[in-house]
């Protein structure tokens, strides 16, 4: 009986021990142990900081000298060293005390490594990271840096500073996601920071329409292609424009345009003009604005910068605040975890900011195989060997899977592993793949150290991918911007299509001069600006390959170039501008083809709230949840020939509007399927009273602008109990203030160039990655007002401020 | 009484090493340990085991949770069916006392086999 009931007993605490302590799985996913997670010793209960901050001095082994580091009330670290090494070192350890499982999760996604933690349901997205040679092009990034000792050094101090925190960590200290997920975090290394800067090429210069083009061709004949897909908005404002500066130059291409014709049935023809790939497809577009406003058109006299890059917003935020003083420099801005320096910002004398270069830098080239084994390839009629790399890809619970991606002199033949894909046999040629040069990772270093023009110019000549419109205003006066990149050389048309990857002659012809890049210094208009939109007009010499829709850009060149007595205030109205040119352009022309008579009462109704619409998406506007609504509708009707085709290119939206108002009987707004001929009058008709039908189903929809759009703010895991989705903001995409359901404008940042520089921030998310921090996201609700904070910018560790929330003392320590 | 007290004030200060990097689940043999130290019977055994362990977890999560102002545990009740906060705290000192009750409980037994006395108290 005893020891029965011993027995009982101990059983009962072991099988009750192991419930809590064994990870648990409901469905796919893997929960953290019970026991784990909620005891208050190691568990998510050690995540709950206090909410009252206490900074304490750190040893940090590596440093040089002593480094002041003062904390504002916003949670933002100024850094304070004798050099720029012990900045950077500082920089890595606190960007990992209160980002650390971002960069981890961030990186993983970047090196396809997220099954190794989350199992085979990422299998597919990590095949595809690898295959399209994201650690491939990272490789290649450490081995160029490598070159350069300066570079290496510095990269190397972040790399230690980001270790030094790792290491001290004991599990109870892990972020909570770590918890929640079950794993450990990894020490930091050079390949790590090398694929924060590929996530962003990724992210903003991995897009093309070469399949889409392709087919579109070859669905619709050449003269029908260039109907559609006409290469220029004439309504369109260049960031560069064309003021002669460029006659002389003689560029000119012998080689001709290839098509590979066999894969995708096109006769062959040299197109005569190239056109611009539409993004229309992809409702969800990365773009930004800068504009720099010259004393000439400002209250002060001195320069007004402003940048506020749109990209896809969540928690943490991308960004990373932060002030790194040295004796040779001053900079405040924002950084990207993992990358050393300041990406945009400014100093005592200058400022900078960025927004994404539309130019395509990647290209689709078939390849002729020479044998079944995908062995060998053709090139000029000669036997070529690809090059196999292994990638081996970890699976949480299952052996890895080993993944041979073959590599063409073009770049890797990135889904040769599904039969079904139309770029199966397609090699892929990106620009991030191609070694930056050995200081590229220190450009930003020279900005952030940089005093005038030249030295902008100068640390500009570095930079390759991924393409940015550089910004730049200094408080003496000076304002520039430059199209700044790695742009190839095409012939016109080339890299539009699908390119004949048998034949040398398909290659990029080079790269354009870095002192022939489009660029601008104090035009004589006094103001520089860039909303994503062509680089130049038609005239500059080298064939512009990409673009945006311009409706930003045209709203923003308006109302620069009436602006006189500039001010901040100014400078956020624009920011937060919410009207449309799209809506502007298309509404009128839509309105007009109406035919009201036929509309019943709730009907009148709409089309007089539409009448009175002022086109701005303000939060509270209900007729612009009409507008879109209906404009959607018109637009899919009268792309109606689309239906049911994959990857086919569709018109711009200002290309449609453009027929709306010029040429209603297109024989694309006929129905193929109705024996009637419609026009443009009949799709108009038609879409609103589908729109009225839409409204009658979906009540809820009749709403505010806000509330239809439904903003959501989504931690990057997306846990909704870590995100935020009580968030109610105006904007749209062809507005300045371009928010989106999941995107929207990631840093408001306005600089006062004046005597002594002033600035003004705000990004959506908060200093700390911990969801139990009050500094999680402590600046959304600011940010979604559309106010700003101004920016703490110390001039000495010491200087007094009642902004100040404490300070540390890193010291060195000397084993 | 006086076992019942030493029971759950010997659990609560020997679990504290759990803040020092010992397993959270040492508070279990830590039971064991209570359970053969001061045998009493069965139920109010399992009962001052249940009280110090949920005493210890209870009291360290509400203290975290109190001066954090309740952020996180609002945030993490929502990944479990909605749970406040304060349950949430009920819910980590519940799991902490079964599984220091079921360790006294487990120790007391032992002591019986080896000791063979019955507890007087």
């Amino acid at each position: 009986m005893r020891v029965f009931r011993f027995l009982l007993s101990l059983f009962l605490t072991v099988l009750f021990g192991w419930l809590l302590w064994a990870p648990q799985t409901v469905g796919d996913k893997s929960l953290p142990s019970l026991g784990g997670f909620f005891n208050p010793f190691s568990g998510f209960w050690k995540n709950a900081a206090p909410v009252a901050n206490t900074f304490q001095d750190i040893d940090l082994p590596g440093l040089k000298g002593e480094v002041q580091l003062v904390y504002d009330d916003l949670l933002i670290p100024h850094i304070f060293a004798e050099n720029l090494d012990d900045a950077m070192r500082v920089q890595g350890y606190v960007t990992a005390q209160h980002r650390l499982w971002q960069m981890d999760i961030t990186t993983r996604k970047a090196s396809g490594r997220l099954s190794e933690i989350l199992g085979e349901r990422t299998l597919g997205i990590d095949r595809v990271t690898r295959r399209r040679g994201m650690v491939f092009a990272a490789e290649n990034a450490v081995k160029a840096w490598s070159e350069s000792p300066e570079n290496l050094r510095m990269l190397q101090a972040y790399v230690d500073g980001v270790n030094a925190y790792v290491n001290q960590l004991r599990p109870a200290d892990y972020p909570i996601e770590f918890k929640l997920l079950n794993y450990a975090p990894e020490p930091w290394s050079l390949l790590k920071t090398a694929l924060v800067v590929e996530a962003m090429s990724e992210n903003l210069c991995s897009r093309d329409a070469d399949l889409a083009s392709t087919k579109a061709a070859a669905k619709f004949g050449w003269d029908t292609f260039d109907y559609l897909f006409p290469e220029w908005n004439p309504k369109q404002q260049p960031i560069i424009p064309d003021t002669g500066q460029w006659k002389q130059w003689n560029v000119n291409i012998e080689a001709p345009t290839t098509i590979a014709p066999e894969a995708f049935g096109q006769t062959s023809r040299k197109p005569e003009s190239g056109t611009t790939p539409s993004f229309d497809t992809d409702p969800y577009v990365e773009g930004s604005n800068n504009w720099a406003v010259a004393g000439t058109r400002t209250k002060s006299g001195h320069p007004l910068l402003a940048n506020d890059p749109h990209l896809t917003l969540g928690l943490p935020s991308i960004w990373f605040q932060l002030q790194i003083h040295t004796p040779g420099q001053n900079c405040y801005g924002v950084s990207l975890q993992g990358v050393p320096g300041i990406i945009i910002g400014f100093n005592e004398q200058i400022a900078w900011g960025v927004t994404n270069v539309s130019h395509d830098v990647s290209d689709w080239y078939h390849i002729t195989w020479a044998d079944d084994k995908h062995s060998e390839y053709l090139l000029d009629s000669v036997r070529q060997k690809v090059q196999e790399r292994i990638e081996t890809i970890g699976i949480k619970g299952k052996d890895p899977l080993l993944d041979t991606v073959r590599y063409t002199v073009w770049g890797p033949v990135v889904y040769e592993y599904d039969h079904t894909h139309p770029l199966r046999d397609c090699a892929l040629r990106w620009i991030s793949h191609d070694a930056p040069s050995p200081d590229g990772s220190r450009i930003f270093m020279f900005l952030n150290a940089g005093k005038n023009y030249d030295d902008y110019r100068k640390a500009l000549n570095l930079y390759d991918c991924p393409a940015q419109n550089f910004v730049f205003a200094t408080s003496s006066g000076d304002i520039a911007i430059t199209v700044q990149g790695k742009f190839p050389i095409r012939q016109k048309g080339q890299g539009r299509f699908i390119q004949d990857g048998s034949r040398q002659i398909s290659e990029w012809h080079g790269f354009i001069p870095m002192d022939r890049v489009p660029a601008m210094k104090n035009p004589s208009r006094g103001f520089v600006f860039s909303a994503n939109q062509h680089s130049t007009p038609p005239s500059y010499p080298y064939y512009y390959l990409g673009s945006f829709d311009d409706f930003r850009g045209r709203e923003i060149y308006d109302r620069l170039s009436n602006m006189q007595n500039a001010t901040v205030d100014s400078m956020k109205t624009m920011q937060l501008d919410n009207f449309s040119r799209r809506a502007a352009d298309a509404l009128p022309a839509m309105l007009s083809l109406l035919d009201r008579s036929h509309l019943d009462d709730e009907g009148k109704k709409m089309a007089a709230e539409l009448d009175a619409w002022d086109f701005r998406y303000e939060a509270d506007a209900t007729a612009a949840p009409l507008f879109d609504v209906w404009f959607d509708t018109c637009y899919a009707r009268t792309w109606d020939e689309w239906d049911g085709q994959e990857n086919l290119l569709l018109p711009e939206s200002w290309r449609f509007i453009e027929l709306l108002e010029k040429d209603t009987a297109s024989i694309f707004f006929d129905h193929p399927s109705t024996p009637a001929r419609e026009t443009a009058r009949a799709i108009v008709q038609e879409s609103f009273e589908t729109m009225q039908e839409y409204f009658r189903q979906h009540p809820d929809k009749r709403t505010t602008w806000g509330h239809f759009m439904g903003f959501t703010l989504k931690h990057l895991a997306q846990l909704d109990a870590f995100s935020r989705l009580d968030v109610v903001v105006g904007g749209h995409r062809t507005a300045p203030n371009a928010m989106q359901k999941t995107h929207g404008p990631s840093w408001r940042m306005i600089v006062d160039l004046n005597e002594k520089v002033k600035a003004y921030g705000v990004y959506p998310g908060g200093q700390s990655g911990n969801p139990g921090s009050p500094y999680y996201d402590n600046m959304v609700d600011t940010w979604a007002k559309g106010d700003y904070y101004e920016l703490l910018f110390l001039s000495a560790a010491d200087e007094p401020s009642s902004r100040i929330a404490g300070r540390q003392t890193f010291k060195p320590t000397h084993p | 009484m006086r076992r019942i007290l030493s029971t759950i004030l010997f659990i609560f200060l020997l679990g504290q090493s759990s803040r020092f990097g010992v397993p959270w689940w040492a508070i279990a043999p830590i039971g064991v340990l209570a359970g053969w130290l001061f045998p009493m019977h069965a139920f109010r055994g399992f009962l001052a085991g249940f009280l110090g362990g949920s005493l210890l977890w209870g009291t360290t999560a509400a203290m975290l949770n109190n001066a954090n102002d309740g952020i996180l545990s609002a945030k993490v009740g929502l990944l479990f069916q909605g749970l406040q906060g304060w349950q949430l705290v009920l819910l980590t000192a519940v799991l902490g006392g079964l599984l220091a009750g079921f360790g006294v409980l487990t120790g007391r037994y032992a002591r019986d086999l080896y000791v063979g006395s019955k507890p007087n108290d």
